[in-house]
């Protein structure tokens, strides 16, 4: 009996403050998440009354999709080269802004500035520099590796889509590492400097170990959303030159949209989203096991 | 112990159920939502105020959006009870991305502005038209797509064309003289007008190199001119499918492709074809820098701008072979291109009304028709309107079609994803990253692929 009650006034302590988000949760993620695993069993086009039910056919013609693959693969390349330079650079931005030198407000609010222009417009905006600016400029100072559009060459269009992730996210990563080099007690610093230990050292031993939490966050949110790209990769290449540049998500949208093959694109998402969660989780597991305390 | 708690977990996730069942049902019956349940708002807008309609209208031509914003106005003008909205699907994209997230939200449109090939998706959803009165009065061959199981399911709104741009003013200096279009009907005669050009000191032409234009217009012109029967036509998309067509020794599609050799050579961006955007093809005709351009007659309010000929241009044909008899090379691809179809899911009766009732407009009043052809430039498919847009491109079009010599601008029988993906094919063709094999080799893989 006294359980019961028990648990009762904690149901209703917890509807109470709890109930309302726990709604909200339910109808707008856990329901639509949980329809959308059903929807990939079933031959829907996002738009006819009626769908068939056709077990597990989706997923077979995602996994004989050649194109899912390489697009999977270029995805999985992109991630790679763009969580490494992202967070180096973002590093040692850090590390340049917290070590005292002139105007450090204002270089932090000028690194930080891309990530508050949205993904669609800096896509635009680097489209016109790399398909008109820089065609310019190779052409006024004779220089071959600017003479044409990087848009137009495959491995060119990559780097590029690299390049703009890089300049959009380092700044933001940039923010989470200077707090974190903030949080790093002085005194550490100065025991290490009379101890005799050079900046290599003091950087080796003392500051990398203290900056491990701001790394797990950085990793956890550049890889997140790498994998998750779809709005730099539209407006920047739109997949182009000939779909050499389509990344995982814009395959996902394709397939759904545009090939109106909806319960195959859901397949696609479905595995994107088993991918990504395997990848972060492991990630955040694995790095706050190297966490210490000061 | 144990079976006390799970009872407890039971009936808590009872509760919770109930919940939710009861914030659905009173959503559905207060006022203060919108749409979600057509029925109920018929019944509310009956009863509050005395019949006024409000409707949407999801447009898929971006470059007309003010113009049919002015449309609607004017509309509502004439009948005070009726609003519509119009809300634009993203230029260049498949508008059926845009309507199926209407729909899924319940919002549907009651008129949707969609691709031809988009419409037999759509036909639990669309209202039979075969009773309406624009049926009888639409030109020879615009309803063929929008005609399903034998029903009207949607209204022609536009005829375009494409082919050959030409800027008559390079063509005449040129040619010295007047420049005859019809002169134009083999591939030598094409290559003899692109040297002449070249010879006066601009280029001969620019190749757009949009995967929507390569996959979507040029390419299907080797199927469309398969043949003048459009069984045929039909036949040889089906024969495609089943993989039975030989496509490496097809003549009418080896013939297209070695036109499009021959216009790779002469291409003004020959060194990087995949450069241009599609606003580089509008400045480089209407300033004369190139003589021709492929594209269609949506092309004319950007060619406008940079308009330096006077307004002289028009189509020359894209010639498949050297034998100027042969069918497809004094021909147009020109064909409805848009299509609206009438919502009956998620709208209500008046709201149904109200579309065809706008429908009737544009079609019969003075001024729909004006809005229709005068402010958005839209060639009619209805032989009741005698206007004909003031534009040059629409113009040649309009004697292409009063000649007879148009093929069928192909959409409907071919699949959502053609244009985009054996676009990307194309493109690589342009690029030279495939050769002829290898784009046979694409085609008939994509062809494959599709269900």
């Amino acid at each position: 009996m006294n359980i019961e009650k028990n648990f009762l006034s904690k149901l209703k302590t917890y509807l109470i403050f709890a109930g309302p988000m726990t709604f909200a949760f339910l109808t707008v993620v856990i329901l639509p998440f949980i329809y959308g695993i059903y929807l990939t069993f079933t031959d829907w086009n996002g738009i006819s009354a009626t769908h068939a039910f056709v077990g597990l056919d989706n997923y077979l013609q995602v996994f004989n999709d050649k194109v899912f693959w390489s697009s999977f693969l270029l995805t999985l390349r992109y991630v790679l080269f763009s969580v490494i330079l992202v967070n180096v650079i973002a590093f040692f931005l850090a590390y340049l802004l917290t070590s005292g030198i002139k105007g450090q407000n204002f270089f932090r609010t000028g690194f930080f500035t891309p990530n508050l222009i949205g993904g669609i417009l800096l896509g635009f905006i680097w489209q016109f520099i790399f398909s008109n600016i820089l065609v310019y400029i190779g052409e006024l100072f004779n220089l071959p590796i600017f003479s044409a559009s990087w848009l137009t060459d495959p491995n060119k269009a990559f780097w590029a889509l690299v390049i703009v992730t890089v300049w959009q996210y380092s700044g933001y990563m940039m923010v989470i590492y200077i707090a974190g080099f903030m949080n790093i007690p002085r005194e550490l610093i100065e025991a290490a400097d009379i101890d005799g230990a050079n900046s290599y050292y003091r950087l080796k031993n003392i500051i990398l170990p203290l900056m491990v939490p701001s790394f797990t966050i950085c990793i956890f949110l550049t890889l997140q959303r790498t994998f998750m790209v779809y709005d730099v990769n539209l407006s920047l290449t739109n997949g182009g030159p000939y779909k050499s540049t389509e990344l995982i998500s814009m395959h996902v949208y394709n397939t759904a949209f545009l090939s109106q093959q909806y319960g195959i694109g859901q397949a696609e998402a479905f595995f994107l989203f088993l991918i990504v969660a395997i990848v972060t989780l492991s990630q955040v597991y694995f790095s706050q096991r190297m966490e210490v305390e000061s | 112990m144990k079976r006390k708690k799970l009872l407890l977990i039971v009936v808590s996730l009872i509760l919770m159920l109930s919940l939710v069942v009861g914030c659905s049902t009173t959503d559905s019956n207060s006022p203060a939502t919108t749409n979600n349940n057509a029925s109920t708002e018929s019944n509310n807008t009956s009863t509050e105020s005395t019949e006024s309609v409000k409707i949407t209208f999801l447009n898929s031509k971006g470059e007309i959006q003010s113009q049919l914003e002015t449309a609607a106005e004017q509309f509502a003008k004439e009948n005070p009870n009726i609003t519509v909205d119009v809300i634009p699907a993203a230029a260049g994209q498949s508008p059926f991305e845009k309507i199926s997230s209407m729909y899924a939200s319940g919002n549907a449109p009651a008129l949707a502005m969609l691709d031809p090939g988009d419409i037999v998706q759509f036909k639990d959803n669309f209202l039979d038209l075969s009773n309406e009165k624009w049926v009888s009065d639409t030109v020879a061959g615009a309803l063929d797509d929008a005609t399903i199981d034998d029903k009207v399911m949607a209204f022609p709104f536009a005829i375009e064309g494409y082919g050959l741009i030409y800027n008559k003013v390079v063509l005449d200096k040129a040619f010295g003289g007047s420049f005859d279009p019809k002169s134009i009907k083999t591939r030598n005669d094409l290559e003899d007008a692109f040297k002449k050009v070249e010879a006066t000191g601009v280029k001969a032409l620019e190749i757009s190199p949009m995967d929507w234009s390569l996959g979507g217009h040029f390419l299907p012109i080797a199927y469309t001119a398969q043949s003048k029967d459009p069984a045929q036509v039909y036949a040889f998309i089906s024969d495609l499918k089943a993989g039975k067509v030989d496509l490496a020794n097809n003549e009418v599609f080896n013939g297209l492709m070695d036109t499009f050799d021959m216009m790779k050579k002469y291409n003004l961006d020959k060194d990087d074809p995949l450069s241009p955007t599609y606003d580089k093809g509008p400045q480089v005709i209407g300033q004369g820098q190139v003589g021709f351009w492929f594209m269609g007659n949506w092309a004319w309010p950007q060619i406008k701008e940079f308009d330096t000929a006077n307004e002289q241009y028009g189509f020359v044909p894209v010639p498949i072979s050297n034998d100027p008899n042969d069918y497809g090379n004094s021909e147009i691809p020109v064909g409805p291109t848009k299509l609206i179809g009438v919502d009956k899911a998620q709208n209500n009766q008046a709201q149904q009304d109200a579309a065809k009732e706008f429908l009737n407009w544009l079609v019969y009043s003075q001024s729909g028709q004006d809005a229709l052809v005068n402010q958005c430039n839209v060639i009619p498919a209805f032989k009741n309107i005698e206007l004909v847009p003031n534009d040059p491109l629409a113009k040649s079009i309009e004697q292409y079609i009063s000649e007879g010599n148009t093929l069928k601008f192909i959409t409907a029988p071919l699949p959502a994803d053609h244009w985009s993906k054996l676009g990307a094919s194309m493109q690589k063709y342009l690029a030279g990253v495939i050769d002829r094999k290898g784009l046979v080799n694409d085609i008939e893989s994509y062809w494959e692929s599709v269900q």
